[in-house]
């Protein structure tokens, strides 16, 4: 990067200035580490990067690698889409929240709408209300959002076609067979639809009761993307959730380099499928958060660019720049907001989206400063819209791409987490692969190790948590926290037993009969069936939870095959 | 009881909850403190009782993150009341606003821990009703 005059001169600067840090510190050592244990100095200079190839691993935004951008002009042409999570109630509900957030300026790709739906418990597992697990949970923390009808509901008036919408549960095949469904009703042609399934099947880190047993999830996972691939080009197959990683004890280096082994199991599956990379890597997306260590998570963002990117081309051989590009969805840090001071989360959720900002993100969600408290009120999930607003419209950082690169420091931080992250990827293939790596535990384990030492360091006072363990108040809590209408449960329940007494009963079975069969016929490795049954079955009229129950009499589901609930 | 009986905690969260970070860090910190703990995934109350008698646990301690503490609750003290589980406890943890403390304890909760709170307060209270049961 540097001549041989330079880098002699930078020679005498460091021994200068290391001797005046001993005149005037005399011993004391100023190092320190990254959040995810990284060794770092006080201070860079370009004897950190003289090895660093410019062209090679910095280069050029929109030009591969991609490490400093996916776009060679970003913000400047094209603000990240406001990827605000919201959804309770019924689906009347959720609409109020969505054109007050629309209202409030929430927007999608050049203007268009972007809603970015949560459903309630029950819907993430495929569980209908009137069932005996979902009391308790009926329209909670998402929306209860069950056959096409409540798709209408909740959407009547909405153009499809002018809309990103993303449809954020688990059980990823049921919700979406009925989404299709209703699109279909509507005469809205399936490739015109945008937007984003979640398809975690068996990688929602954070649900660790309702997963479906790894490999039988992998096939479910498979057989959407083939679907998608041949029917909905433009639609975002998968989003590997990252954040869960990070919430439940990954620290940067661990929630990257685990993000690209969840992300390469299912590519494995895809080519074994037999589709074409350069078909399904556009479609796959990364929800990833942005935490404390603003540098790092910075660093941690541009060396994932670049190592996904090679990875991609170098080991599925794309050539898409759509399939090469990490699609990123920034989900800022919820760990480390506190219920203490509540406010306070207000400022640390602007510095973590000022991290994504600079990390060159393509869709942004904060959490509401209530988070710790419960879903966002109307006020709170406003203000985190803000934040996003604020730092596009005032801030004045959107003027540059990649502001930080050629920074000593962050150029050498970033080179070391790429470093760091293969060096996880080999430990993963060394254990035997993904799979192997998962059924086992270790990813599990290696979070809950680095969660149980945050929380001894905070309890401790090593870590300082401003509010809870230092520059404590005594408060009395005064956030009133978000409820749901009381009648929720009573008017799902009563809408799944009305749906189901009216619908022709020998259709649905019979369409249910055709779904199982499709799913052993994906259990045979056929892929691409199961998703048109599940439409064929929604369009009779099977409910959600039907359709999640036809397929769990081929594929096994529940507690027993998460690696998490062993304790 | 006896002396040498190390106390028992189930720790028990439902079929649809997740983010359990809090739970299982609290979890590790009972058994690094020498208390025996068993954790179930329930899918309703039920499934809770039939836990706490087989493995006959001084506390059960149920974490929330989404809610449905308001109703399940009340379903499993009733439910310890109709089994004569009166010397067991009930500890709630997670996500659960102030407003609600109040209502959980008249309902016979011994304890509500939310984000931040004093874990040895916890342990105390843990490691105290174990020690008074007989």
């Amino acid at each position: 990067m540097f001549d041989e005059k330079t880098l002699e001169e930078t020679r005498k600067l460091a021994e200068e200035w290391q001797e005046t840090c001993r005149r005037r510190y005399q011993d004391k050592d100023f190092n320190s580490t990254t959040s995810s244990g990284i060794p770092i100095k006080p201070i860079y200079s370009p004897l950190d990067i003289e090895h660093i190839n410019y062209a090679q691993d910095i280069g050029m935004p929109g030009i591969y690698p991609y490490m400093r951008d996916n776009y060679a002009i970003h913000y400047q042409f094209q603000p990240w889409i406001n990827q605000q999570t919201h959804g309770y109630g019924l689906p009347e509900h959720t609409r109020e929240r969505m054109d007050l957030l629309a209202k409030a300026g929430m927007k999608g790709y050049f203007g268009g709408r972007a809603y970015n739906l949560v459903w309630d418990l029950p819907s993430y597992a495929g569980i209908d209300p009137d069932e005996p697990e979902a009391v308790g949970y009926h329209g909670k923390d998402g929306v209860s959002c069950v056959t096409d009808e409540d798709f209408e509901r909740m959407l009547h008036d909405l153009d499809l076609t002018k809309m990103n919408i993303v449809l954020i549960n688990a059980d990823t095949i049921p919700i979406f067979a009925h989404f299709i469904a209703y699109a279909d009703q509507k005469g809205v042609p399936r490739n015109k639809l945008r937007g984003n399934t979640m398809n975690w099947q068996f990688s929602a880190w954070w649900l660790p009761s309702m997963l479906w047993e790894p490999e039988g999830g992998l096939k479910l996972a498979t057989d959407l993307i083939r679907f998608t691939c041949r029917e909905m080009p433009d639609w975002n197959h998968t989003n590997f959730e990252c954040h869960a990683i990070s919430e439940m004890g990954a620290n940067a280096v661990q929630q990257m380099a685990f993000g690209i082994a969840t992300a390469m199991a299912v590519a494995g599956s895809c080519v074994k499928a037999g589709i074409d990379p350069d078909a399904f890597m556009p479609g796959m997306g990364f929800q990833i958060a942005n935490c404390n260590d603003l540098f790092e998570y910075i660093c941690m963002f541009r060396a994932w660019r670049r190592l996904w990117a090679r990875i991609v081309h170098e080991k599925y051989g794309c050539k898409k720049a759509s399939s090469m590009h990490l699609r990123v969805h920034s989900h800022t840090s919820c760990y480390e907001l506190t219920k203490q001071q509540p406010l306070v989360n207000l400022i640390r959720t602007t510095l973590h989206a000022l991290g994504a900002v600079f990390s060159g993100t393509t869709a942004m969600e904060l959490p509401g400063y209530d988070e710790p408290i419960g879903i966002p009120t109307e006020e709170a999930a406003i203000l985190s819209l803000r934040i996003q607003q604020v730092l596009l419209e005032e801030a004045g950082i959107t003027k540059v791409t990649d502001p930080l690169a050629g920074s000593y420091y962050v150029e050498s931080l970033t080179n070391t987490i790429e470093e760091e992250g293969k060096k996880i990827l080999q430990q993963i293939e060394d254990m035997g692969g993904f799979m192997k790596a998962l059924k086992s535990g270790w990813f599990v384990s290696q979070c809950r190790e680095n969660a149980l030492k945050w929380r001894r360091e905070v309890d401790s006072g090593k870590k300082v948590v401003v509010g809870w363990n230092k520059y404590t108040v005594e408060e009395e809590e005064k956030i009133r926290p978000f409820r749901v209408d009381p009648e929720v449960a009573r008017i799902a329940i009563e809408r799944i037993k009305g749906y189901k007494a009216k619908r022709d009963q020998v259709k649905t079975d019979a369409a249910l009969k055709n779904l199982v069969a499709a799913a052993e016929r994906l259990d045979k490795g056929e892929y691409g069936v199961v998703m048109p049954a599940a439409i064929e079955a929604a369009k009779a009229k099977a409910t959600c939870g039907e359709i999640s129950k036809a397929l769990k009499k081929v594929f096994q589901w529940g507690p027993q095959f998460s690696s998490q609930t062993d304790y | 009881m006896a002396s040498n009986r190390r106390a028992r905690v189930l720790m028990a969260k439902h079929i649809l909850e997740g983010h359990d970070r809090g739970g299982k860090t609290v979890i590790r910190m009972l058994r690094d403190a020498g208390v025996e703990v068993i954790y179930i995934i329930y899918r309703v109350p039920e499934d809770i009782v039939t836990a706490a008698k087989q493995e006959d646990v001084d506390v059960i301690g149920l974490s929330f993150f989404s809610g449905g503490y308001l109703e399940n609750v009340p379903r499993l003290i009733k439910l310890m009341e109709e089994n004569n589980m009166k010397d067991v406890i009930v500890i709630v943890g997670g996500l659960i606003p102030d407003v609600d403390q109040p209502e959980l304890l008249k309902m016979g909760v011994k304890g509500v821990f939310g984000p931040g709170c004093d874990l040895t307060r916890f342990m105390d209270l843990v490691k105290s009703h174990a020690e008074s049961r007989v």
